[in-house]
């Protein structure tokens, strides 16, 4: 089966949080001295591919819609052997949205071929909106299943995969009809594997195709329709109580009364 | 006796002697392919340059081949050692004097030579060498014995036992063991019969010089009162026929066995490293060496692999190997010997090698703490670790396979420079209320203070950190840092078997420091001490590193800085592997106690190059180890057995180990001392600091 | 009158404290665009249970069909568009269940609107709803313009102030739509885990242990207290190492990471090895005896007591208050 999974590169999540900055004006996140990374979910995404190669062949093409910048995660794909690697680049001063992303990685797919199996991760950690997946279904009018943590086909049963997705009371496995999306998160049979040596030192010489929105059909007007939906009218940093709130209380029966009160009322709202 | 010349008859009694020189073929033949056997397979093995400084070298056979400094350190088994070395040495010589007056018709077996030497002093060594083969002998068939029937593996006793761990027992070590009792046997039995025959010989001759022999003569008066001279004539000549056999038999054979020592512990003591053992490891060419770490014995050198037959097999490494004491897999001397066994065994070098034995698993592989321990014990300089290190390097770099923890720790080193996953500290935030000058604003100093990962984002060692700026101010010392602008030196990723980011972070941080024209760094860890003055000259940086116990020593005597106050405390010192063993720096840290602290620091027993680890080396401070093999609870053991009030430490790894084991042993055992663990930073700042 | 806004419920979750809290947006936010709140109720309802959702709106919309009674990715969402797309409302509003998140980017799309979620807060301007929403791993708070209708929100349904029921009787109107059930995804199995066997990483609240609890048997006390909570249990590796409970249950630098809106500390020191466990967490509380434990840094609320003390009665007033 041929697979497409989706990359997205992000910042650090892992930065201090005393070091992140935002640009207001922009209204986008400083990037300061903090790394990009691939997105947890994507690298999920990323494995669950790689395993499902591993057991029922296939080829495995990754797409990434960023800045120049995120084709060190396309590398890094590269580095776990994936077949193709494809960096659309954009220059937007604001990341985009999901509906963008959705429209262009559609455009993308679309000129790469037939695919039988697209994968995302269910969320990115930054803007963190879970909609590309289920948008990009949506863009050629295939089914989404979302929250899977595993996947699998029978060689009995070609055109059909196996899904077990996470739900709130637990999970569920479906079967569906290939061509689909699926959308993927973690657990610890996904883990993101770490590449072998040789195999990074060889990705810098694999062929990566670069490609401008131009060179996929679109430009910056026919994506305005999908900007205009949504807009970031503000971002701000929450200022965070650095100090402690001890309860007090003359008996402690007050002090638990008032400690009680304040666990349900953050309990309430969870 | 007047006017006779002393001697002895030589071959008295024994006839058809041409036999023995027939026999002398085979034996020579059959110990001669033994050698060569040995060394064509060392020569299997990737190219070392071993031969530069040869009066340096010679100077360590000397020490250790001759002197055996090494096997001293154990008094009791050097002590028999001793005798057993020498006494074979005295008897190789009265061998060779028979060899030359007899065969070669040299006649200098005589006279006052023949009196002092072979027959007085030989009779003593020979003597000597019994007791020496007999306390060898109680050692392992009673005191090894009685204790592996009560699974005793930490004897405290006088005769120092060094049991491999009982949960590896491949065959070839129990062949090793057979084999050792063997050799025992026939070394005792050559030599008692040795003494029979000049008892026997003493007394059927009446040999006038008879008592010149004490040992001979003893055998010859308590043989006279119940043999008859027909009688010792016919044992005199089956008990030389035997004695031949077996000397020649024993000569056939040892090269076979470790008694081949003598010499392959000569070459490897000849070939060994000169550099500290922190400078052990060697880069790897990417992009030219065939493979990446080694998983054959093809990829091991032809040192390494002579290294594998200099093994006397005596467990010193095992046994002050942390990890083996707290119970886990590892045992180096089953590492080294399970890959001699192979190399022995295996035609095709090219097989795999980890996973082989028991004792050379991954789950073995990944519980060194790299601290050196081992290499420090052997006597014969084998580098345990290194071979370690070099099959870590293929389960990191050729397989991608590491333990969980570790992986996390690599993939934050790759992502951000740092291997502390989820800290939510930045490489400044130590700096907050102190005026800390950063290299980007001052862009040059005359001292870089090199922070690390642990300084800088594990909360406790940032009062460390803090406590040897205040230090560097208070002394007018015109230093700065690097800021967001360190990198890890990539020592846990070198030790982890990544050697590729390793030399990627290398290579940005002598960048960055060449870029700033750095000539002198300090820190105040061990590990960036260590890869920074040891490893990246390799990799084209090279600066004057101090540890910070070097540096803030010489600012006290240099007058910049001067305790106002010394604290009453009973202190003891923990040596870092880092610092102490590996880089011999002992006194400096140690000093700035005597300095700090009133009364004198206490040495813990295992202290100096003989300290044990904190564990947490080798990237185990990442590893999250089962609760009853845990390295650094050993360690807070025997810190809390000096009863001192305080541990002092120079490393931050060895900081964070011991107040977590510290706090877990105090935990089960609530009567212990409340023990603290401080920097000897921190003791010099409180004693020096103005109120 | 058309509708303004409209809040979806599903008969399989029912009228949950999490439904109430989107009805409870819904109303809200209609009034604030002056318009019509209906509830459209989708799957297959009993009547009992539309009589209970009609006390929280002028109209109910009942979208039923014993083919929707179980959530299907495909079938549902398409029920859910045409009922929509029937109703042609300015906002639709949704929980934050899995299911939600799952449809509504698609089901905005297909109406041709605009979406966003996890929503904290919703106001109405002008034509706009703007929504706000933690983002950057709750480092940043952004606010979004939705523009484009209709406009598809899924909130963080818990945190908003529950519905308040009507004087006035609701319209209840039985929609007449056409469903076909979509073979391109047929559901094998479904299993349901018991509450405490879920995963640590994915609680929303927690009660952690630590080394002062001293031995296995607090820790009951501390199931009781979470079960009193909705909470799952957790420990510090201290507790775990020493054999109190199952490694599984260890938070920290080696251990899970969570990130739960609450999470309660109790005689856990807050060495950084744990706090790096915890970092994600919304609100962390804690209870310990010494006032100088680090923890104590690391909090928003604490109690500097002794937890044996502490932890019973502390049970029985929030059964009391949650009641």
């Amino acid at each position: 089966m041929n697979i497409v999974v989706c990359l997205k590169q992000i910042l650090d999540p892992e930065m201090p949080s005393r070091d992140f900055r935002i640009d207001a004006a922009t209204r986008e996140a400083d990037r300061g001295t903090a790394g990009l990374v691939m997105n947890i979910f994507c690298a999920n995404a990323l494995e669950t591919a790689l395993q499902f190669r591993e057991q029922h062949g296939g080829k495995i093409t990754v797409v990434a819609f960023g800045t120049s910048s995120a084709e060190e995660i396309l590398r890094k794909a590269l580095a776990l052997r994936v077949d193709t690697a494809v960096l659309v680049q954009h220059d937007f001063a604001q990341r985009p949205n999901p509906w963008v992303a959705a429209r262009v990685l559609a455009a993308t797919i679309r000129k790469l071929g037939d695919f039988d199996i697209i994968l995302t991760g269910r969320e990115s950690g930054d803007w963190g909106d879970g909609q590309t997946g289920g948008l990009l279904a949506e863009e050629f009018s295939w089914p989404c299943v979302s929250f899977a943590d595993q996947l699998n086909t029978d060689a009995t049963k070609p055109g059909l995969v196996k899904i077990r997705r996470q739900t709130d009371q637990g999970s569920e496995t479906v079967e569906a009809n290939v061509p689909l999306v699926i959308t993927v998160t973690n657990n610890d049979q996904n883990v993101p594997r770490i590449a072998k040596t040789r195999d990074v030192m060889q990705a810098f010489r694999q062929p990566l195709t670069n490609w401008s929105l131009a060179d996929i059909g679109l430009d910056k007007q026919s994506l305005e329709e999908c900007l205009t939906g949504t807009e970031v009218v503000e971002l701000t940093i929450p200022i965070k109580q650095a100090h402690c709130e001890l309860v007090t209380g003359e008996t402690l029966e007050e002090r638990i009364a008032g400690l009680a009160q304040r666990i349900v009322a953050v309990v309430q709202s969870a | 006796m007047n006017g006779e010349l002393p001697t002895r008859e030589v071959l008295w009694n024994v006839t058809h002697v041409w036999i023995m020189y027939v026999l002398l073929v085979p034996t020579l033949l059959i110990a001669g392919y033994g050698f060569y056997r040995r060394f064509r397979l060392w020569r299997r093995g990737r190219p070392a340059q071993r031969f530069d400084q040869p009066w340096k070298r010679l100077e360590l056979v000397f020490r250790h081949a001759v002197i055996q400094q090494a096997t001293w350190k154990q008094r009791f088994a050097g002590f028999f050692h001793a005798l057993i070395f020498w006494g074979m040495i005295v008897l190789t010589i009265a061998t060779t004097v028979v060899f030359i007056h007899h065969d070669f018709g040299l006649p200098i077996m005589q006279g006052q030579f023949y009196l002092w030497f072979q027959s007085l002093t030989v009779d003593i060594f020979g003597a000597l060498t019994i007791l020496g083969l007999g306390l060898a002998a109680s050692r392992r068939w009673f005191f090894c014995l009685r204790d592996a029937v009560s699974n005793n593996t930490k004897s405290a006793n006088v005769v120092e036992l060094s049991l491999p761990n009982n949960k590896l027992r491949p065959l070839s070590q129990l062949v090793h063991s057979w084999e050792a009792s063997l050799i025992l046997i026939f070394l005792l039995v050559i030599l008692i019969s040795g003494f029979l025959l000049e008892g026997w010989r003493i007394a059927a001759t009446n040999d006038p010089w008879g008592m010149w022999s004490p040992f001979g003569y003893m055998v010859a008066m308590l043989s006279k009162s119940w043999m008859s001279v027909a009688a010792m004539q016919s044992a005199h000549v089956v008990t030389w026929w035997l004695h031949m056999g077996l000397v020649f038999g024993f000569l056939a054979w040892a090269p076979y066995t470790k008694l081949v020592h003598p010499v392959t512990a000569v070459l490897n003591l000849y070939t060994a490293p000169l550099t500290p053992i922190g400078a052990s490891l060697r880069a790897i060419d990417f992009d030219n060496d065939e493979s990446l770490g080694v998983n054959s014995l093809a990829g091991f050198t032809w040192k390494d692999l002579l290294d594998l037959d200099a093994c006397t097999e005596c467990g010193r490494c095992t046994a002050v190997c942390p990890a083996n004491t707290v119970g886990k897999l590892l045992s180096p001397r089953d590492v080294i010997l399970d890959l001699q066994h192979l190399s022995h065994t295996r035609d095709d070098f090219s097989m795999s090698i980890i996973d082989a034995t028991p004792a050379l698993s991954p789950e073995a592989l990944w519980a060194c703490t790299t601290c050196g321990a081992c290499v420090e014990a052997c006597p014969v300089s084998i580098a345990q670790m290194p071979k370690i290190i070099d099959m870590r390097r293929h389960l990191a770099m050729e397989e991608a396979v590491l333990p969980d923890t570790m992986e996390t720790a690599i993939g934050s080193l790759e992502a951000r420079g740092h291997p502390y996953a989820g800290t939510q500290f930045s490489r400044l935030d130590w700096t907050k209320g102190l005026q800390v000058p950063q290299l980007a604003d001052v862009q040059e100093c005359e001292v870089l203070l090199w922070v690390g990962c642990g300084g800088a984002l594990v909360e406790r060692n940032q009062r460390v950190t803090r406590a040897m700026a205040q230090l560097l101010e208070k002394a007018g010392v015109r230093y700065a840092i690097l800021g967001r602008e360190e990198k890890c030196t990539g020592d846990p990723a070198r030790r982890m078997g990544n050697e590729f980011l390793f030399q990627n972070l290398a290579r940005e941080n002598i960048a960055t420091l060449q870029r700033y024209h750095v000539k002198t760094v300090v820190t105040a860890c061990p590990h960036c001490f260590n890869t920074i003055r040891n490893e990246y000259p390799e990799l084209g940086g090279e600066f004057e590193v101090l540890h910070h116990s070097q540096f803030l020593e010489r600012l006290v005597s240099e007058g910049k800085l001067s305790p106002n106050a010394q604290s009453e405390a009973k202190v003891t010192f923990h040596d870092p592997c880092y610092l102490g063993r590996q880089n011999k720096i002992f006194d400096a840290p140690r000093q700035l106690i005597q300095i700090s602290v009133r009364p004198a620091s206490i040495e813990m027993e295992k202290s100096r190059e003989n300290s044990f680890c904190c564990g947490g080396g080798g990237g185990m401070s990442f590893v999250d180890e089962p609760a009853n093999q845990r390295v650094n609870r050993e360690r807070a053991r025997q810190v809390l057995a000096t009863g001192a009030d305080v541990v002092a430490v120079g490393c931050p790894f060895c900081m964070t180990m011991l107040e977590d084991g510290v706090t877990a042993v105090q935990a089960s055992d609530l009567s212990a001392r409340p023990t603290k663990v401080l920097d000897v930073a921190e003791l010099l700042w409180d004693a020096v600091r103005d109120e | 009158m058309t509708s303004v806004v409209i809040s979806c419920v599903f008969t399989w979750t029912g009228i949950d404290r999490a439904a109430l809290g989107v009805l409870g947006a819904g109303q809200r936010l209609a009034q604030e665009l002056s318009g019509r709140h209906t509830i459209l109720i989708l799957g297959s309802p009993s009547d009992d249970l539309v009589a209970e959702v009609a006390r929280f709106a002028d109209c109910v919309q009942v979208m039923s069909d014993p083919m929707l009674a179980n959530y299907h990715s495909e079938t549902t969402l398409t029920a859910l568009t045409e009922a929509c797309r029937q109703l042609n409302p300015a906002v639709i509003l949704l929980g934050n269940d899995s299911y939600c998140q799952e449809m509504a980017p698609r089901l905005a799309h297909r109406l041709k609107g605009s979406a966003t979620g996890d929503a904290l807060s919703l106001k109405a301007e002008g034509e706009a709803v703007l929504v706000t929403r933690s983002v950057y791993g709750g480092k940043a708070l952004a606010t979004f313009a939705l523009r484009r209708k209709p406009a598809v929100i899924w909130v963080r349904a818990r945190a908003y102030d529950p519905a308040r029921p009507q004087d006035a009787s609701a319209e209840i109107v039985h929609m007449q739509l056409k469903i076909e059930e979509d073979q391109r995804v047929v559901l094998i199995d479904r299993q349901t885990q018991p509450q405490d066997a879920a995963r640590l990483e994915d609680a929303r609240v927690i009660v952690s242990g630590g080394r002062g609890l001293g031995g296995p048997e607090p820790f009951t006390h501390l199931q009781s207290l979470a079960s009193a909570m909705g909470a799952q249990v957790a420990a510090s590796r201290a507790a775990c190492d020493a054999g109190w409970v199952p490694a599984g249950w260890q938070v920290g630098q080696t251990g899970k990471k969570v990130a739960p809106e609450l999470y309660l500390a109790i005689a856990i020191s807050g060495a950084s090895q744990h706090i790096m466990g915890i970092a994600d967490a919304k609100t962390i509380a804690a209870i310990n005896l010494d006032p100088d434990a680090p923890i104590f840094h690391h909090c928003q609320f604490g109690l500097v007591d002794d937890y044996r003390k502490v932890v019973g009665p502390l049970r029985e007033k929030i059964i009391e208050l949650l009641a």
